[in-house]
């Protein structure tokens, strides 16, 4: 059942252009390194001797942004498919359960969030050779800065899905997606239990891991909290 | 009998108002049952109910005997529903939006064509729905409440907003669909006319209260019919008719006849002449079906 519903919203996502943003946020991050290491290169590797290193710093600057952002307007699409004419009556008046019908729509996004970390890497590696550093290449640190954030951001993602299937006012999760862009923005200034820091990989305690767990299960327990609320509602 | 559709006691309340105040629903097999009731009467939230996109605050509902709240998935296997205005993706084409809701009930592919056909839209099968008139986006509802060969079939107002051909069109499809594949059907409308031509049965709630259940026979039983005599004299005319043992009722300067039989009309005619009371008018006054579902919801609201 979790496969069709899977595929269903697939169908659904068509011509909306959300697989073209999937595409985009990888590629909007590296493209600000092309602009950045375009212009100064060489003043760029004069600040470390680690270059794969200076050049992984440059990119997670963005890619928290990025992943927040995305999510938030993947999040908005994904709820205004169901929103535009109501289709939620429809939706939910099938023989399926309201949790698999929620399940499905977080995996489709997840699904999507983790291509983008995929493509991220791939692009990190072209352009970091391309640049040609002549250092050994950083494989593990390439893959963490690519997917670390994806885990730490569980929780932005759980909350803004939550907020976008029960609103009836998509004004509510907008809003809250524009501050969370923010914060994620400023994220070197916010306290540590702020989940909107965690796509940063930054803690007081310089270990991205503990991002990671803690993405994973404030992730799941908004997951968990915004199903059961998704199924306790009655559908307008 | 075998019912259906069987509600006890189902109430709703949205915080202090009850939307839907102990309606018992029953629905005999292969009935269209007619669910009649002004604006804001409870129709809906009570489909809503049926449907389980709504929890009832109390009251319990057996859909073909099985009870809604623990086999909810099993008894919508077997129901097709459009719920008010058609829901739809309007990015995607007809076929993709059924192809949508074919995925989840899991029936054959080729029964897209089959009810694209039912409802006549195959030549706008490829076509995206934004486009679509109001009359072709009802008819894709009702494509995608047939997909899955309902047994049960619940339609919400499903002529709203269609033009008077639309709206025969419809009717003459709705009507079709029980002898041709056994449906039982459900349908709610704020217009008796639209309920009239074609339930077997009527329900009619007002203010979230059932105040009628019965058959569309029964509810023309009330729509009695009489004579209306038009005369000079009608309060002398009244006299003599009573003083000559018929049956007659004076009512704003008319003479009401219940007895309508031809003979007894002419005996009647003919006992004013006689009286010398001039007759201007003798016609047929039917109570319309309006009239009395005007009466009934006046009634309860009066009460």
């Amino acid at each position: 059942m979790m496969m069709r519903l899977l595929k269903v919203d697939m169908l659904k996502m068509k011509r909306k252009g959300m697989w073209f943003l999937t595409i985009l946020g990888p590629v909007g991050v590296i493209a600000l390194q092309m602009v950045n290491y375009g212009v100064r290169k060489e003043y760029l590797l004069e600040q470390s001797n680690d270059y794969w290193g200076y050049y992984l710093k440059n990119i997670s600057a963005f890619t928290p942004l990025a992943i927040v952002l995305g999510i938030v307007i993947l999040t908005s699409f994904m709820a205004s498919i169901e929103n535009e004419t109501n289709a939620w009556k429809q939706l939910v008046a099938l023989p399926i359960s309201k949790m698999s019908v929620y399940l499905s729509k977080f995996t489709a996004l997840s699904i999507m969030l983790f291509l983008s970390s995929c493509l991220l890497m791939i692009f990190t590696l072209g352009f970091g050779l391309f640049l040609d550093f002549n250092q050994e290449i950083p494989f593990l640190e390439v893959s963490q800065y690519s997917f670390f954030p994806f885990f730490a951001a569980l929780p932005v993602l759980a909350l803004q899905l939550w907020i976008a299937t029960v609103s009836k006012n998509q004004g509510i999760p907008i809003t809250v997606g524009v501050v969370g862009v923010i914060f994620a923005y400023s994220a070197f200034t916010l306290p540590d239990w702020m989940i909107w820091k965690w796509p940063s990989l930054m803690n007081e305690w310089d270990d991205p891991t503990i991002n990671v767990w803690l993405g994973l299960g404030v992730g799941s327990l908004l997951y968990i909290i915004g199903m059961f609320d998704f199924k306790r509602r009655d559908v307008k | 009998m075998e019912y259906i559709i069987q509600t006890n006691n189902l109430s709703k309340k949205f915080g202090k108002e009850l939307a839907v105040n102990g309606v018992d629903i029953q629905i005999p097999k292969g009935e269209i049952y007619g669910f009649l009731g002004p604006n804001g009467a409870g129709k809906s939230t009570t489909i809503r109910i049926l449907l389980g996109l709504m929890k009832p605050t109390f009251g319990n509902i057996a859909i073909f005997g099985k009870d809604l709240k623990s086999e909810r998935i099993n008894i919508l296997k077997k129901v097709g529903s459009l719920v008010e205005n058609p829901s739809y993706y309007p990015h995607l084409t007809a076929k993709e939006n059924l192809e949508a809701i074919r995925k989840i009930v899991g029936v054959p592919k080729t029964r897209i064509d089959e009810v694209l056909k039912t409802v006549r839209l195959q030549d706008a099968a490829n076509k995206k729905v934004k486009g679509f008139s109001l009359g072709m986006k009802q008819r894709l509802g009702i494509a995608s409440a047939l997909l899955n060969k309902p047994e049960l079939l619940i339609l919400d107002e499903p002529t709203n907003g269609l033009d008077p051909s639309g709206i025969i069109e419809i009717r003459e499809l709705i009507k079709s669909l029980p002898e041709k594949y056994g449906m039982t059907i459900l349908i709610s409308s704020h217009l008796l006319s639209e309920i009239d031509q074609i339930a077997t049965t009527v329900g009619i709630i007002t203010k979230g209260k059932m105040i009628f259940q019965d058959s569309i026979e029964e509810l023309r039983m009330f729509a009695q019919q009489h004579i209306k005599l038009k005369v000079s004299q009608h309060e002398r005319a009244w006299r003599a008719l009573l003083a000559n043992g018929m049956k007659a009722e004076l009512e704003d300067g008319h003479i009401l006849l219940s007895d309508q039989t031809d003979q007894h009309v002419a005996e009647a005619v003919q006992l004013l002449v006689q009286q010398g009371i001039s007759i201007y008018r003798v016609e047929e006054d039917k109570k319309s079906l309006e009239d009395i579902f005007l009466q009934m919801t006046k009634e309860e609201l009066a009460g």
